[in-house]
């Protein structure tokens, strides 16, 4: 038995043991790799979906709210705003044209969207398009007064 | 250097292009300026309502600073967070559709001039016409250019691009006249700026938005100018009863960054496909992150508010003042006629010796774009002052 084997054994077997583990870890860091590469892809391809949804939903919303004079769909409503009825036949007439009233709504509910107040979207219909009585059309985007 | 040094070197290297005043800015704040001589001055230009949020915004500043410690430029070969980021923020502020970023307003027409071209191209029109109005400003680029039409006249510039006309100012009659099955858009700045401050009424907008609607063609909203709170909502088109089927912005956009952008709604938004246009510098995360600093500054419903607010006062005040007609625009974007006779170049210059910042977009016409973040005291103050001009012109 030479002086050197007691210690030439363990050395060997503690070699032995750090190439297993290093082989574990390797292993286990490329199942991991694969688990997050995996989780990535995944969530890569349900971001894209939600953003094909997203933007099948704003375009079909805003095509629909145009026709009925609505505020653009991508902007967060204010909770107090109501729809707009569409505006009757007549007002389509004419191939599809937009009359007054229609403009009138329009505005109204723009600007009721932009933040401006009762007073002054009666002021600018007033102004504008020389609406005498213009609680229709206030009360039917804003909800009646109080 | 002083200011007759910068002359000098002005004289020597830069092409004849400006006429400037006779200041030197080296320091700016809020609504405030300051010349090399630590003079100050209240700004009621806002570098041509391009510093809306004030300048030298702490927000912006601080957005700039930190984007720019990060990454300044790629290309658009790759993506960078703010560039999308800022087109979500847009889209879903206006039109919902997508949105081409460009450096400036001119090159943010130009990709809604060649949207409508093609956009047109694809209803089977051979050679698509865009429409305007006489005294619009769409820029100096050559497309732009041919929708400017006090512009476009400059024989030395020519041959202008051809395909566009232009119909007399706010002419609902002129405009349905114009518009056929061979128009691409109608190409409209809902308040005109740059030659004095004129809005177009809701009937001849009502009357493009049909008359695009019967040929197919796009109508286009220039908001350079008008856009981002300018005129007390985040576009001016909230205002009108109509919605554009594509709008243009820039100017505020980027707080002092250079930053143009083109919206388009659904539809319009899917017309430009790959290897259609494209920019090297344009959508780059410093000007875009300065742009997602200002947007998040004025799409708020309580400065919108105190814009119009403001404006109401700073407009009455105006209309009490002897030697002025009458007071045009929306919001804090107004334009002051004055009586006749008055020299406003001379006004003008007269103001900048009173420490008041303004512009002279025609004679006759002062343009008052005071950052939106002005408070009332520089509003009292400015009306102060031009009344005090306005008194010693009366002396003279």
């Amino acid at each position: 038995m030479s002086p050197e084997k007691p210690h030439s054994e363990p050395r060997a077997l503690i070699s032995s043991t750090a190439e297993r583990l290093a082989a574990i870890v390797e292993a286990a860091e490329h199942a991991a790799a694969k688990v997050i590469d995996d989780a990535e892809e995944h969530a890569r391809g349900q971001i894209e979906e939600a953003n094909a949804r997203a933007d099948r939903i704003v375009a079909e919303r805003l095509r629909t709210l145009a026709d009925e004079l609505d505020p653009p769909a991508a902007r967060p409503r204010p909770s107090h705003l109501e729809a707009v009825t569409p505006d009757p036949a007549p007002e389509q007439a004419a191939g599809g044209t937009r009359s007054r009233s229609a403009g009138a709504r329009l505005l109204a509910t723009q600007m009721a969207v932009s933040g401006s107040s009762r007073e002054e979207i009666e002021e600018r219909l007033r102004s504008g398009f020389e609406i005498e009585d213009t609680s229709e059309i206030l009360d039917a985007i804003l909800g009646p007064e109080d | 250097m002083n200011l007759t040094d910068l002359q000098a070197l002005e004289e020597r290297y830069l092409m004849r292009t400006y006429r400037r005043a006779p200041v030197e800015f080296v320091r700016g704040e809020g609504a405030l300026l300051w010349d090399a001589g630590g003079r100050e001055y209240l700004d009621f230009l806002a570098g041509i309502s391009v510093c809306s949020v004030g300048h030298c915004n702490p927000d912006v500043v601080e957005a700039v600073r930190e984007q720019a410690s990060r990454l300044i430029h790629t290309s658009n070969l790759f993506y960078t967070e703010p560039m999308v980021r800022l087109a979500e923020r847009l889209a879903a502020s206006s039109l919902g559709g997508r949105v081409f970023f460009a450096n400036s307003g001119t090159e943010a027409n130009e990709c809604a001039i060649k949207l409508a071209r093609k956009h047109a191209h694809r209803r089977g029109v051979d050679s698509p016409q865009i429409v305007s109005f006489e005294r619009d400003f769409h820029g100096r680029t050559y497309g732009a250019l041919a929708a400017t039409p006090s512009l476009a006249e400059n024989a030395d510039l020519g041959p202008m691009l051809p395909g566009f006309r232009s119909v007399p100012f706010d002419d609902a009659a002129a405009l349905r006249e114009a518009v056929g099955e061979s128009t691409a858009a109608v190409l409209i700045e809902p308040i005109q700026g740059e030659s004095g401050v004129y809005a177009i009424s809701d009937e001849t907008l009502l009357a493009a938005r049909e008359a695009c609607d019967e040929v197919g063609a796009l109508l286009v909203f220039d908001e350079i100018q008008t856009g981002l709170g300018r005129t007390g909502s985040l576009w001016a088109y909230e205002q009108t009863p109509v919605r554009p089927d594509v709008l243009t912005s820039a100017k505020a956009l980027g707080g002092g960054m250079p930053i143009g952008a083109c919206i388009a709604g659904p539809g319009a938004g899917e017309v430009l496909e790959p290897g259609d246009h494209g920019s090297t510098f344009a959508g780059g995360p410093v000007a875009c992150a300065a742009a997602l600093a200002v947007l998040e500054i004025v799409d708020d419903a309580t400065l919108l508010r105190r814009v119009r607010e403001l404006g109401a006062d700073l407009r009455q005040r105006l209309l009490g003042i002897e030697g002025v007609r009458a007071v045009r625009g929306r919001g804090l974007m107004l334009g002051v006629a004055l009586e006749g006779g008055i020299d406003a170049t001379a006004l003008g210059a007269d103001l900048l010796d009173r420490g008041l910042v303004v512009n002279v977009p025609e004679p006759g016409t002062l343009r008052l774009l005071p950052p939106l973040t002005v408070d009332s005291a520089q509003i009292e103050h400015a009306a102060a002052t031009i009344e005090a001009a306005l008194l010693s012109f009366g002396e003279r």
